[in-house]
């Protein structure tokens, strides 16, 4: 039964701008992990700020289990504080006049629970979290980490159904990031909550989401598991968001450039239906360079390039590669034996490439010729 | 990072099919059943409904009166039929022509504008002078004391302007008026005409009383002025001179301008000052002009004045706002390097420290020392120990007519001093919270035509000086209305008054607040669950303690010694401190008087201390009302 579920939704903020979410349906699962992703102004907090009912919609309906909560049609608008939902926002918003055990049992007071019950609760939430140290304290007295515990300390104490982040890492330096992504990790599992959470991060996208839905420009581009959309990214769009280095995107099209002419010839030679293809990606791992014992593999696309780069990354590698001007990534984890200025041959497995047509969609049809053996 | 920083993401993408879940699209809704969502959610809150109400409210407080008022000035009024041979409250254009045109235009409008203008030139170019140099010594030289001067240069600016004026009539005043002589008088010396009353005293006083505003602006300007553009001037090989003129001082116009039509606005609407220094020797400027013709009843003619009074604060204010933004442009320029370097004064710095304290005595010292001193002495002027007494504060059966006990002993300033705190208390708390209001709904209304007209209304007494607003209360509220009685002569019109006339400070303060707090903390509540009242009951409130104390105390301070409000609409049994003591030196009843307005200081003055203290902030900053 799908938790939240959204449909036709649309938001314009008025004037003459454009829509900041259009057309956006999408099923949340119970006990999902789902995280919307997307780069800044795609419409994510939006998204996020009308399911929690703190933005009305233009045009939709939006669904909690059974109950609609909002729809414009038939007239239905649940407010926020009836709709049983935690968010935590980008900036924590903790209450700064309140004490932090009094940010934290706020929502439980409203709802009238039994004082021995309450401070119960907010106990075992702040342990937890590893708050109780600063019980009596105010948030102006907290680090950011601190801060953020709170906020999320203050929503889970009311144990909602549906917890709404908005970007709640995005304050905080790299070591209490991946802290505090463990510990949302370990929150999901434990209190069994739904979660959507907006991030700008692939990085963090891929770590923590059972299911990732990919935004831009106020429209949704692909909704799938982390390895879905790593793996068969629905356009162009979506494969040049996720990945780090980004994907190498050959334009097949004009056929000027070295690489374009050799991907041209390529596919031309083996599969006649992608004749209309308009660029192919190549993920930068997924090239190798020929060396003398291991060639090229058996119907591998190949070329020559120059090495123009070597870049180390800790661990890692990503090497520069032209050919013909056009650029080419490619990341690897042995030490290269190549050095700047060397001429190399590249080659990449026909199943390691993504082919778009001319729209930048994914052709389905290339991964039923090119991964026969690889069925999703 | 991400991949997104590539360049060839431009791609125009089409959505992909979405490969979870399947909906059936739902039709797009039609335009009334859009209308009927976006009523639901805008009444769902009160937000809008409180405003729509604020809205009422404020165009019945603050609109309906200046329009009733203007209506007054194009319409025959009662009593006038006769003269004007057109029936009540036809359209005539008998009371423009008599304010402008007719013979007595001269004595009714044009002289006064001419001595407001002259009064307001001289008060400016003295203060520009005295305060100028006060704040340059305060903020870019090496003079003794200069916290401590920073502080008591602003004092005279927390006292009423008319403590100066009471001040100077115990020190010169001559056999021109009736009651108690002046110091000087008394010791044998009898002051011309010139020195005692009118345009000379009126002037200096307003002077003295305005410079702290050019302290303070001018003084900003100049800290914020960063001594790297100075030097980097001189490095190029300009003369101290060249850099002065060149740099220096087109950076500061904006500021000095700003302190200039400021204090010209202020002058404009002055009454209390020149009514007591100028009704003896008929120096009227338009403030007075315009309260005689209301004690006279001539409500034609008032309301003319008060329109053209109006259009001139208007026209002042609107120019004040351009300068402002032309000073904003500037203010970016005392960037992070800013320093600001002090000027050392040489053999200069104990003189220059000397006039500061002169400037200090003359300003406060003397007036207060002076208006002290003559409620204690019998006879004016002399020093001798017999001559000392309490009886004026504290005295039984005085062999005056009317009042015959001292100050303190007298029911009549316990009865005004109530309606003061009453009037003045209600008012403040009243204008704080609706400003508060105010600031919610701009910041938070979805209906944003509701918020624009929220803070326009509400800074529309801004424009208008106190004695022409209380005009226009006197028009709209004289009469009954409708289901509204005549509220002339209670205190409800007073307070309500007050209220419209310290709206623009409550509202402008309300709306910074609550937009600086912004939306978040109000959302996480009703995310927890928390309805409309318990957020601001629990949130808002408490979060806006602070400025809602500001913007309490700030109005109640300058409401205490206002009175060009008051003087218009309270009657003896709705007296304030302030229209009371006006009474007593009608009545010259001196002492008496200056012991009222010695009280009104003093609760100004331990107000704005009170305040600094419960903000922590420097108030005297915030005094500009
Ligand atoms: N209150 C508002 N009024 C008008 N336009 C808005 C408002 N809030 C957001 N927008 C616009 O809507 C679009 C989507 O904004 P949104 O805040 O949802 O982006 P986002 O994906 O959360 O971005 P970020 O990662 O930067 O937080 C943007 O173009 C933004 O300018
Ligand atoms: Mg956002």
């Amino acid at each position: 039964m799908p938790k939240i579920n959204l449909s036709g939704v649309e938001k314009n903020y008025g004037g003459n701008s454009a829509n900041a979410v259009a057309d956006l349906d999408l099923e949340i699962g119970d006990g999902e992990f789902m995280c919307l992703l997307g780069p800044s102004g795609c419409g994510k907090t939006t998204t996020l700020r009308m399911i929690a009912g703190l933005e009305h919609l233009t045009a939709g309906e939006i669904r909690v289990g059974q109950r609609v909560v909002d729809s414009v049609v038939d007239g239905v608008f649940v407010p926020p504080e009836k709709r049983e939902m935690g968010l935590v926002f980008q900036s924590y918003a903790l209450w700064p006049h309140l004490t932090i055990e009094r940010n934290t049992d706020f929502g439980l007071r409203l709802r009238k629970m039994p004082k021995a019950e309450r401070e119960q609760r907010v106990d075992q939430v702040m342990k937890t979290l590893g708050i109780e140290k600063y019980r009596d304290r105010y948030p102006s007295q907290l680090s950011g980490g601190q801060q953020q515990r709170v906020a999320l300390a203050r929503m889970l104490a009311v144990n909602p159904e549906v917890l709404l982040l908005d970007e709640p890492l995005s304050n905080l330096d790299a070591a209490l990031r991946l802290e505090m992504r463990a510990e949302l990790k370990r929150l999901h599992r434990e209190f069994k909550t739904t979660i959507v959470f907006v991030t700008h991060d692939q990085w963090e996208a891929m770590t923590l989401a059972t299911t990732i839905a990919v935004m831009s420009e106020g429209e949704l581009q692909q909704v799938g598991t982390p390895n879905d959309i790593y793996e068969r990214p629905a356009n162009r769009f979506v494969a040049q968001f996720v990945g780090n280095p980004p994907i190498n995107i050959v334009e097949l099209g004009d056929g000027k450039s070295e690489v374009s002419q050799l991907a041209n010839a390529y596919l031309g030679a083996r599969f006649a239906e992608l004749r209309d293809a308009g660029s192919i990606g190549i993920r930068p791992e997924a090239i190798r360079l020929a060396d003398a014992e291991r060639g090229v593999a058996d119907g591998a696309v190949a070329g020559q390039a120059e090495v123009t780069g070597i870049l180390p990354t800790g661990g890692s590698w990503i090497i520069e590669l032209t050919a013909g001007g056009e650029k080419l990534f490619m990341t690897t984890h042995q030490s290269p034996e190549v050095e700047v200025g060397e001429a190399v041959t590249w080659w990449a497995k026909s199943k390691a490439l993504h082919v778009f047509d001319k729209a930048g969609q994914r052709m389905e049809v290339a991964d039923r010729l090119m991964r026969p053996a690889k069925l999703h | 990072m991400s991949g997104q920083s590539q360049s060839s993401v431009q791609t125009v993408v089409k959505p992909a099919t979405v490969t979870h879940g399947t909906v059936a699209t739902l039709k797009s809704p039609t335009r009334s059943q859009r209308l009927r969502y976006r009523t639901k959610v805008a009444l769902r809150e009160p937000t809008t409904i409180i405003g729509v109400l604020a809205a009422a409210l404020f165009a019945y407080l603050i609109v309906v009166p200046i329009i009733s008022m203007l209506s007054d000035a194009m319409r025959v009024q009662f009593g006038d039929e006769r003269r004007i041979k057109q029936d009540v409250g036809e359209l005539t254009w008998y009371y423009i022509d008599r304010v402008f045109l007719s013979r007595i235009s001269h004595d009714l409008f044009w002289e006064p504008l001419v001595n407001t203008l002259s009064v307001a030139a001289g008060a400016i170019t003295l203060s520009m002078l005295v305060g100028g140099t006060l704040a340059w010594l305060l903020s870019r030289t090496d003079m003794f004391g200069r916290r401590w001067f920073a502080t008591a240069l602003i004092v005279p600016y927390m006292l009423p302007a008319w403590t100066f004026a009471l001040a100077w009539t115990t020190l010169f005043k001559n056999r021109t008026v009736g009651g108690q002589p002046g110091w000087l008088e008394s010791i044998g010396f009898s002051p011309p005409d010139w020195l005692s009353y009118g345009q000379l005293p009126v002037t200096i006083i307003l002077a003295l009383h305005y410079s702290p505003f050019v302290i303070l602006l001018f003084g900003n300007a100049l800290r914020r002025f960063d001594s790297q553009l100075e030097d980097s001037a001189r490095i190029l090989g300009a003369g101290r001179l060249t850099v002065a003129r060149k740099i220096i001082m087109p950076l500061m116009r904006p500021s000095l301008m700003s302190a200039m039509v400021l204090i010209f606005a202020k002058c404009l609407g002055e009454f209390g000052v020149p009514y007591v220094l100028g009704l003896p020797v008929n120096f009227d400027v338009l403030a007075t002009s315009l309260y005689q013709n209301i004690s006279s009843r001539q409500v034609g003619v008032g309301a003319v004045l008060a329109g053209a009074i109006m259009l001139i604060g208007i026209i002042t204010i609107t120019i004040d706002a351009r300068l402002m933004r032309e000073a904003r442009r500037f203010v970016t320029i005392g960037s992070k390097g800013s320093m600001n370097r002090l000027s050392p004064l040489g053999i200069l710095r104990l003189p220059a420290t000397g006039f500061a304290a002169l400037m200090f005595l003359l300003s406060v010292g003397l007036p207060i020392g002076t208006l002290f001193l003559s409620t204690v002495m019998r006879v004016p002027g002399q020093f001798n120990l017999d001559n000392f007494t309490l009886d004026y504060w504290i005295g039984t059966n005085l062999n005056t007519v009317a009042l015959q006990t001292g100050i303190l002993l007298s029911p009549d300033l316990w009865n005004a001093a109530w309606n003061s705190l009453r009037i003045v208390g209600v008012a403040s708390i009243t204008s704080g919270i609706l400003g508060l209001l105010v600031g919610y709904v701009v910041a938070r209304t979805p209906v944003k035509p509701l918020g624009t007209f929220l803070r326009q209304v509400t800074f529309l007494p801004y424009l208008v000086p106190g004695i022409a607003f209380a005009a226009a209360y006197l028009s709209l509220f004289a009469v009954p209305r409708g289901p509204i009685p005549a509220l002339y002569g209670t205190t409800l019109i007073l307070m309500l008054a007050l209220i419209a006339d310290q709206m623009p400070y409550a509202s402008r303060a309300g709306i910074a607040a609550m937009t600086q707090l912004g939306k978040d903390p109000e959302e996480a509540a009703q995310i927890a669950g928390a309805g409309w009242f318990r957020r601001m009951i629990s949130i808002v409130i408490p979060i806006q303690k602070g400025s809602l104390t500001t913007g309490i105390l700030l109005p109640f301070i300058s409401g205490i010694k206002g009175l060009s409000l008051f003087v218009v609409l309270a009657v003896p049994s709705t007296d304030v401190l302030t229209t009371y003591s006006l009474r007593l030196v009608d009545y010259h009843y001196t002492q008496a008087a200056n012991a009222v307005v010695l009280i009104i200081a003093g609760l100004a003055y331990f107000g704005a201390l009170l305040g600094q203290k419960l903000t922590k902030t420097n108030l005297a900053q915030g005094l500009g009302n």
